[in-house]
């Protein structure tokens, strides 16, 4: 996305407004609460109250970020029809939500959750356990933040023609993000979400309008050119792309379900009402967002024939400079397109961000380090540790890796290892902590080395998702042989579905 | 507050079949080379087949959401009311 010629000055213009959009929202979403920097609930959960449109759109924002566009078009121009598949494995999410969602909801509440590790300490009171899901989950959420902050660079420095740097736009955008998080917490996340998720939505149709447009309007006369220009890529796919799609429907769909930042989304809905309605929404979002970016990465292929790997990373910013020069309507669009995509990149680094401070507020300092701290104080450890975090990644990013997708399939290798503990346990009660222990720990060690070692996929299916499966091969096997005897009266209570109700 | 109305997906097994089923439909395993003509509103055969699954697998996935899950929403519904109305 380098060199966009159609913007500049303009773009500036247009990425200030939007900074300063967030930041007052940011700052009226703190004001008058009082109780919001001292109570860990109030700062990272929203005090438990997000109402529909706000735990909508900050589910929608979260889930798609600005990679679902810059990245996936490109994908869609390399494989072809099969990407088609982004389609159900971003609906597939919900699926995996339905198996945990309506439970761990009930018992969060009840509980007072904060952050995904508080279900895992509660359900196996092992700090072995413990400590290794942190790890996992915090690892990451660290490469996803990473990825977000090269993404945002890239974004801005394009969008601007270099006018901003690369280094220059993430420290301002970071800067505008943490301002804006510090003010206002989980509230100015959502609130910020709404606005960014509006402009991501409707930027994505109008991107594909525009690409119509360019290619006369007739999808069907871009998949005949693909068909006879490279006929793989409309082919009926071969086998190992079917059994890779299978793959990353498991993959994804246990990956992005217990995302610690996925999973507060859950424990900050006013009612269970709020929180089905928004799922049940989201249900529809894959068709008009993966699904679009889908086409405008096919119609790519007829427009920009020809672009290796690097060349096809482009692909977004190429189109749209081609777009801004139909006339002086979509170049304005195509200006506010971009700005959107800089908008979906921070909100979902912001919660991204938010997670990985209430997981070093809340289980790192409140569980291991100073268990006594107040609540306020704890807040005050997350955000200031927040910020350290955010300078470190920085420091990496300033070397950012060569294509987007790569980085995104390494952080669901070793999170996903996490499932088994979160969504078996609330169900088995015979599920053991050493168990589980040891099947996170070999699921971890064995898809990491899988990817290190080069072997990605083993005949199309993932490293993280053989992992898994040793990981719930252990989980299980070991809880038969020696099972968990609990002795907790609570637990019991949460895990007897009929007790749920308070 | 009796057990009936409770209802929570994970204990419904055909909720799970029909999703697997769905989810087979998905993946185009099933269709022979020749599926890639005819286009069908700009999609080769199998893809259309594949996009309509998936867009069926988002309807019954939504429609699950509301319908097939329902533990506290009925108390929660009711504190409310009556902190509305106090």
């Amino acid at each position: 996305m380098n060199d966009l010629a159609f913007a500049g000055t303009d773009g500036i213009i247009i990425l200030s407004a939007f900074a300063i959009i967030m930041l007052v929202i940011g700052y009226f979403s703190g004001r008058g609460e009082k109780n919001l920097h001292h109570s860990l609930s109030g700062y990272y959960l929203a005090g438990r109250n997000l109402g529909f449109i706000a735990l909508f759109f900050t589910l929608y924002a979260t889930q798609y970020s600005g990679n679902t566009i810059v990245g996936y078009a490109p994908t869609a121009y390399r494989t072809g029809f099969s990407w088609i598949q982004s389609i159900s494995f971003m609906t597939i999410i919900i699926g995996i939500y339905l198996l945990f969602a309506p439970r761990l909801y009930v018992i969060a509440k009840k509980r007072n959750f904060v952050t995904p590790t508080d279900w895992i300490d509660h359900r196996f009171k092992s700090k072995a356990v413990t400590l290794l899901s942190i790890f996992l989950m915090l690892w990451g959420l660290g490469n996803y933040l990473l990825e977000q902050l090269v993404a945002i660079g890239q974004a801005v420095s394009g969008m601007t023609g270099g006018t901003i740097p690369y280094q220059i736009a993430v420290i301002v955008f970071v800067a505008v993000m943490l301002a804006y998080e510090w003010m206002g917490g989980m509230k100015a996340v959502a609130f910020t979400d709404v606005m960014q998720g509006i402009v991501l939505m409707i930027g994505i149709i109008v991107f594909l309008i525009g690409g119509l447009y360019l290619v006369g309007g007739n999808f069907s006369e871009v998949t005949r050119y693909v068909a006879q220009m490279e006929p793989a890529k409309t082919a009926v796919p071969p086998m190992e792309v079917n059994i890779n799609w299978l793959s990353m429907l498991l993959l994804v769909g246990l990956g992005a379900s217990i995302y610690p930042h996925a999973v507060q989304r859950i424990y900050s809905a006013q009612s269970e009402k709020t929180l089905k309605k928004s799922f049940a929404r989201m249900a529809w979002m894959p068709p008009i967002t993966t699904g679009l970016v889908f086409m405008v990465g096919i119609i790519g292929i007829m427009l920009f024939p020809g672009l290796d790997k690097t060349g096809s990373e482009q692909l977004v910013g190429l189109m749209a400079n081609e777009i801004a020069a139909i006339n002086p309507f979509y170049y304005w669009i195509m200006i506010i397109f971009f700005g959107g995509i800089v908008a979906a990149i921070i909100s979902t680094a912001d919660s991204v961000l938010l997670s990985f401070s209430s997981m070093l507020s809340n289980d790192v300092y409140g569980k291991f380090i100073n268990p006594k701290a107040t609540e306020h104080k704890k807040v005050m450890v997350g955000k200031v540790c927040g910020i350290i975090a955010i300078i470190f990644l920085l420091w990496i990013a300033w070397n950012p890796p060569g294509t987007l997708y790569e980085i995104f399939v390494l952080k669901f290798e070793l999170l996903v290892q996490v499932f088994p503990a979160f969504v078996l346990g609330l169900y088995w009660k015979r599920l053991s902590g050493k168990a589980v222990f040891w099947g996170m720990l070999a699921g971890a060690i064995l898809a990491g080395l899988l990817t290190l070692t080069g072997y990605k996929t083993i005949y199309g299916i993932h490293g993280g998702v053989i992992g898994l499966g040793l990981n719930f091969f252990i989980c299980i096997g070991g809880s038969l042989l020696a099972p968990a005897v609990s002795k907790s009266t609570v637990l019991e209570e949460d895990m007897t579905a009929i007790n749920l109700k308070a | 507050m009796e057990n009936r109305t409770i209802k929570e997906p994970i204990r419904k097994k055909w909720i799970w079949i029909v999703l697997a089923i769905i989810t087979l439909g998905v993946v185009p395993w099933y269709f022979p080379d020749a599926a890639a003509e005819p286009y069908i509103l700009g999609f080769p055969l199998w893809a259309f087949i594949s996009t309509a699954f998936s867009i069926i697998m988002c309807g019954y996935l939504s429609w699950l959401c509301v319908n097939e899950w329902n533990i506290v929403e009925d108390q929660e519904e009711a504190e409310r009311a009556k902190e509305d109305k106090a």
